[in-house]
């Protein structure tokens, strides 16, 4: 074990949710996702969060939507009504 | 040379799906989100009119609806069950013959029954960072908690998520 490794592991003790979430959302540093990959061929908790994790945030991008066209011109219009001294912008739900 | 209202407009838009996203998650009808969306610029324009301008406008946009959702839109939200589906439900995509239109409305039905059956943290956590590609660094300004309680609710909101629709979705591949 490197002295690099005792260090992370001494301020991170092993936390699979946390070290899955951070692996999946691809916010593990280049030094800190090689340690956790090969703790992954070893750690049935983590490799599990991690299958979890990524097949979750697969689903989660199948909601994804586009704004609709017609709401970029109202948000459009509305700002403009705004700075040209309208009250605040044409009533909801115009 | 551009006046304020034209570069904020040009600073902003590029966010408006990012708020979208989030604005239908925190409401229950397409309306709502909607009206969301629109208040949220306002709200966004008046502070940038008094100079109050942010380094990155996407986690100030959403910080911004989010405070705006959870003060004015709560209050008249109605329980999911009551919510008509269909307004859940994005239009199929025009290229898509029936077949795999039919496939792709049920699993979106599941899907967003699925996503508004999350607490609300864990949906606003994945809206954020999954849908709306915000850091957790950037979530957690937007959310106002610990980077740490970010990536717990993040993880525990794609758990759910994997076991309720794991087994649908791994069938459509096969």
């Amino acid at each position: 074990m490197t002295r690099w490794t005792r260090r992370w592991l001494r301020r991170r003790p092993h936390d699979p949710e946390r070290n899955a979430a951070e692996y999946v959302s691809g916010e593990l540093s280049k030094r800190a996702t090689r340690w956790f990959e090969t703790h992954l061929l070893h750690c049935e908790d983590c490799w599990r969060e991690v299958l979890l994790g990524r097949l979750g945030r697969r689903v989660a991008e199948e909601a994804r939507e586009q704004a609709p066209a017609g709401l970029r011109d109202r948000v459009r219009a509305a700002v403009q009504f705004t700075s040209e001294g309208g009250p605040a912008g044409p009533p909801l739900g115009s | 040379m551009a006046s304020d209202q034209d570069e904020f407009l040009r600073a902003t838009m590029g966010a408006t799906d990012l708020v979208f996203n989030l604005s239908r998650r925190m409401t229950d009808s397409r309306q709502d989100a909607e009206d969301l969306v629109q208040e949220t610029f306002l709200r966004a324009f008046r502070a940038w009119m008094d100079l109050r301008r942010p380094k990155r406008v996407e986690p100030w946009l959403a910080t911004i609806c989010l405070n705006l959702a959870r003060s004015r839109f709560r209050t008249r939200a109605r329980r999911p069950s009551e919510v008509p589906l269909e307004e859940w439900m994005v239009e199929p995509r025009p290229t898509a013959d029936p077949e795999s239109r039919a496939i792709e409305g049920i699993r979106r039905e599941e899907l967003y029954r699925a996503m508004h059956e999350l607490p609300e943290e864990q949906r606003v956590a994945i809206t954020l960072v999954d849908l709306s590609g915000l850091s957790t660094f950037e979530a957690a300004d937007a959310m106002g908690t610990p980077r740490g309680t970010v990536l717990s609710r993040l993880h525990r909101g794609r758990r759910a998520l994997a076991r309720l629709l794991g087994d649908r979705i791994e069938e459509d591949i096969r």
